[in-house]
């Protein structure tokens, strides 16, 4: 496709599940992208690939000729909850005040529906935390629901391999809001895209919350409703997992993880914002 | 363009900034001007010139009287060098008395208002306190940083930051004392672990200029090298640089205009006399409760009950299991060094705010007589080792308020009498709001080192805060008289603005000096621009 005038756009964790898709879909628009990894040269500072790492300061040549980043990173290499902190929240928090110095025009966050007032998952605290830095720089947060689709990434990768366990575990009461990938990508381009988003909070997600037996179902490979469900008390899960990760047990799925799936959000939040730039999430279905 | 500021306290020095960046402004400041005694004043200077080390006995002793028990309120009065000028009355409180516990010393007649005596707690509203005003933070932002670079500021970014940007060029803030130092610490270890009970913690953000700080710890008393901001700063630097003329000594009585121009009525405290002030555009800025009374006895309002809406102040004693070092008070500062912020809402609107004081010798005066008895005197300093006072504070959507109405004045030229009275709705709200503060704070009692002294934990009494205001609060379509559009002007008046916290629509719980002055200088210059087109 031929390249456009517009925004120039810049992507942090363009190796990972969500900013691969979005690079992919962006160029595939016809936009300039910048991608920012931390596994290439420390001095590239320049070209559609350079480098920043969340643990260190960006060096502030990285967003020459950027106007619109969109900050997907997230370092999921530290357990530590204290340095995960000071990896993830601290590196953002320093990404944004670098990137706001340096003229950025426009800054999209990809929060996550983990991320709520109350969430009690550290990894929803700690996005919270990064979305009121966004915020105060007037800029704006998207909260993917659980993006499926495509070559499962992310949290759909890990509960597609629970699914293939001969029998899945299911949670009583969970309904997650799902988000299809192409869905997720649409509307970021649309975020970057459009002229005035007001500094705020909306959430990408189709707005009926989905079981999580049938979201596991529709995972298990291959898909099929006659697999065996159990349903199983989250709390003893909860448990034994932390038990496991205190014995450094390498695990499938973390206790922090567990929690975003049993305590999810209640609702998809900015509705009204999403409705206005014409973004429409589908409903589930694999 | 002749420019009349009535009072001398924050507000007024938010107006005077913004129109004093203007050249073609001639203003005048007409106020109380109460001043510290000529005594104290000297011995401030004398120690203003020298290092601690080398103050005098005598001096020290004049200026560092810490605080006299109030006989209605928990909360002692401060004294400020000494003095109780802030809140003594000098023809301002005439004829004002209160019903049901609410405090009455609630005017300031001192050259700089309550700012002599202030906490020096700076920090920015959040932006969704906005959301129940007809402008937005970023309406404002611009007079917030205007008034950050006239007046010292020390601070840091750090999780508070999340709420209250930091917005200016701040000093990096003095060593904090040991406890302090401490609950940070811990902190910063159990940061996720607390958050995850809705509590978040940050360094204090301070109107002092930390940079300079001698850390003799005399800022609760009145810092002698006036490290810490009052408004009479900033008047006298515009004063010796001849950008105002002030006229101290005089009382307003009435507001009016004729026929559009304004002019303001005051009662010479010298001559006893009454004179009238004109001008082109008045600004009244005589603290929030002077200047509604100001107001209603210029509009006649004597059949209203008049509410004002108040941040209620809750004292919060915090004991930590590990005691100081060192009893003293030097060798650091005693404004607030912490701040506890406890959001109910994931954009801030819903929050409390609790500011965690160091030992400073006023707790020892607040100690209960029984602990200062000699047999239990190790007892008393064992506690004061390990004590934090916490001053919280709630919205004042979740707080009672106090009422006033106002009688006609016994002769010419006195002031309206005024009646301060419990608000006619209960503090159920505020106590359930201040259970569940304390429910968050034990929960994270073990996390930070430092344990909510619960059975103590009270509610101030109503106006003990000193963050009300409200009166006549801003609306973008004002009810005749009793709200005013968003330049401060109140119906029938079209060049006489309000402009300290009468015309806020809400109090929140974050403390409000800061935001006054900045509203003031908003409202100020939007005149200025509007008289320009």
């Amino acid at each position: 496709m031929a390249e456009r005038t517009g925004p120039i756009v810049g992507v942090t964790g363009s190796s990972g599940f969500l900013g691969k898709a979005l690079v992919a879909h962006l160029r595939g628009a016809g936009f300039e992208v910048v991608e920012y990894r931390r596994n290439v040269d420390d001095e590239l500072n320049q070209g559609n690939v350079r480098y920043f790492d969340l643990s260190r300061a960006p060096d502030p040549e990285i967003f020459r000729g950027v106007t619109c980043l969109i900050h997907a990173a997230w370092d999921l290499r530290e357990t530590d909850p204290l340095r995960a902190w000071g990896r993830n929240v601290e590196g953002s928090k320093r990404l944004l005040a670098s990137a706001a110095t340096a003229g950025i025009e426009r800054i999209i966050f990809v929060s996550s529906m983990s991320a709520y007032f109350a969430t009690k998952q550290d990894y929803g605290l700690m996005k919270l935390a990064i979305e009121r830095s966004v915020l105060e720089a007037n800029q704006i947060v998207v909260r993917p629901g659980l993006v499926y689709g495509g070559t499962p990434g992310g949290m759909a990768k890990t509960l597609s391999k629970l699914s293939s366990l001969p029998v899945i575990p299911i949670f009583r009461g969970s309904r997650l809001f799902t988000l299809h990938i192409d869905d997720f990508v649409a509307a970021v381009t649309t975020l970057v895209e459009a002229e005035n988003v007001p500094s705020t909070v909306i959430g990408l997600a189709n707005e009926t919350p989905t079981p999580f037996r049938e979201i596991m179902l529709a995972l298990s490979q291959p898909a099929s409703k006659s697999r065996m469900t159990l349903t199983v008390p989250w709390h003893l899960v909860l448990g034994l997992l932390r038990v496991l990760e205190r014995m450094k047990v390498p695990l499938p799925v973390r206790s922090d993880s567990l929690l975003g799936l049993v305590r999810p959000a209640a609702l998809v939040p900015g509705h009204d914002v999403a409705e206005c730039l014409g973004l429409s999430f589908r409903n589930f279905a694999i | 363009m002749k420019v009349l500021i009535v009072g001398a306290g924050p507000a007024a020095a938010g107006v005077a900034l913004a129109l004093t960046a203007n050249s073609d402004v001639t203003v005048q400041v007409l106020d109380i001007g109460g001043r510290l005694e000529p005594e104290n004043d000297e011995a401030r200077e004398r120690m203003s010139k020298a290092v601690p080390e080398d103050w005098a006995v005598d001096d020290f002793r004049a200026i560092s009287l810490t605080t006299v028990a109030s006989k209605q309120h928990r909360i002692p009065e401060k004294r400020n060098f000494g003095s109780d000028f802030p809140f003594r009355n000098f023809g301002q409180l005439d004829g004002l008395r209160s019903e049901g516990g609410v405090n009455s010393r609630v005017i300031s007649g001192a050259y700089g208002g309550f700012s002599n005596t202030w906490g020096a707690q700076a920090m920015v509203f959040s932006g969704a306190t906005f959301d129940d005003w007809p402008f937005t933070r970023s309406d404002i932002e611009t007079d917030y940083r205007a008034i950050l670079r006239a007046i010292p500021y020390s601070g840091e970014v750090d999780d508070l930051a999340e709420y209250f940007p930091l917005w200016g060029s701040a000093d990096p803030l003095p060593h904090l004392s040991e406890g302090p130092e401490r609950v940070l610490n811990k902190y910063e270890r159990n940061r996720l672990r607390v958050r995850r009970q809705g509590v978040i913690l940050g360094k204090a953000r301070l109107a002092f200029k930390g940079r300079d700080c001698v850390s003799c710890g005399l800022c609760m008393t009145g810092c002698p090298y006036s490290f810490v901001y009052s408004a009479s700063q900033t008047f006298d630097d515009l004063v010796r640089r001849r950008r105002i003329a002030y006229t101290g000594g005089y009382v307003a009585l009435r507001l009016g205009e004729d026929e559009g121009r304004p002019f303001v009525a005051a009662r010479s405290l010298a001559t006893g006399n009454t004179e009238t002030f004109r001008a082109d555009k008045v600004f009244v800025a005589s603290g929030a409760l002077g200047t509604t009374r100001l107001v209603a006895q210029s509009l006649g309002m004597w059949s209203r009950r008049i509410h004002m809406q108040e941040s209620a102040q809750f004292l919060m004693p915090l004991l930590a299991l590990k005691g100081i070092k060192d009893l003293t008070q030097e060798g650091t500062f005693t404004l607030n060094q912490f701040n506890v912020v406890v959001p109910f809402d994931e954009v801030g609107h819903d929050l409390v705010q609790i500011h965690g004081y160091p030992f400073n010798t006023a707790m020892t005066d607040a100690l209960p007589a029984f602990l200062t008895l000699p047999v239990f005197r190790d007892l008393g300093a064992m506690l004061l080792r390990r004590l934090t006072v916490g001053l919280g504070y709630l919205p004042s959507w979740w707080s009672a308020g106090f009422d006033v109405s106002f009688e006609r004045p016994g002769g010419e030229g006195q002031v309206a009498g005024a009646t301060l009275l419990p608000s006619t709705g209960d503090d159920y709200l505020a106590r359930q709001k201040l259970r569940a503060v304390t429910r968050r704070l034990v929960m994270v009692a073990p996390l930070l080192g430092l344990f909510p002294v619960v059975p103590q934990i009270s509610l101030s009494a109503p106006g003990k805060s000193y963050h009300f205001g409200g009166s006549f609060p801003h609306s973008r379509t004002p009810k005749q008289s009793e709200q005013s559009d968003l330049v401060g002007r109140l119906h029938p008046w079209r060049n006489i603005h309000l402009a300290d916290a009468s015309v806020f629509p809400t109090v929140p719980a974050t403390t409000f000096t800061l935001s006054i002055m900045a509203n003031a200088h908003r409202i100020a210059r939007s005149v200025l621009e509007d008289d320009r087109g």
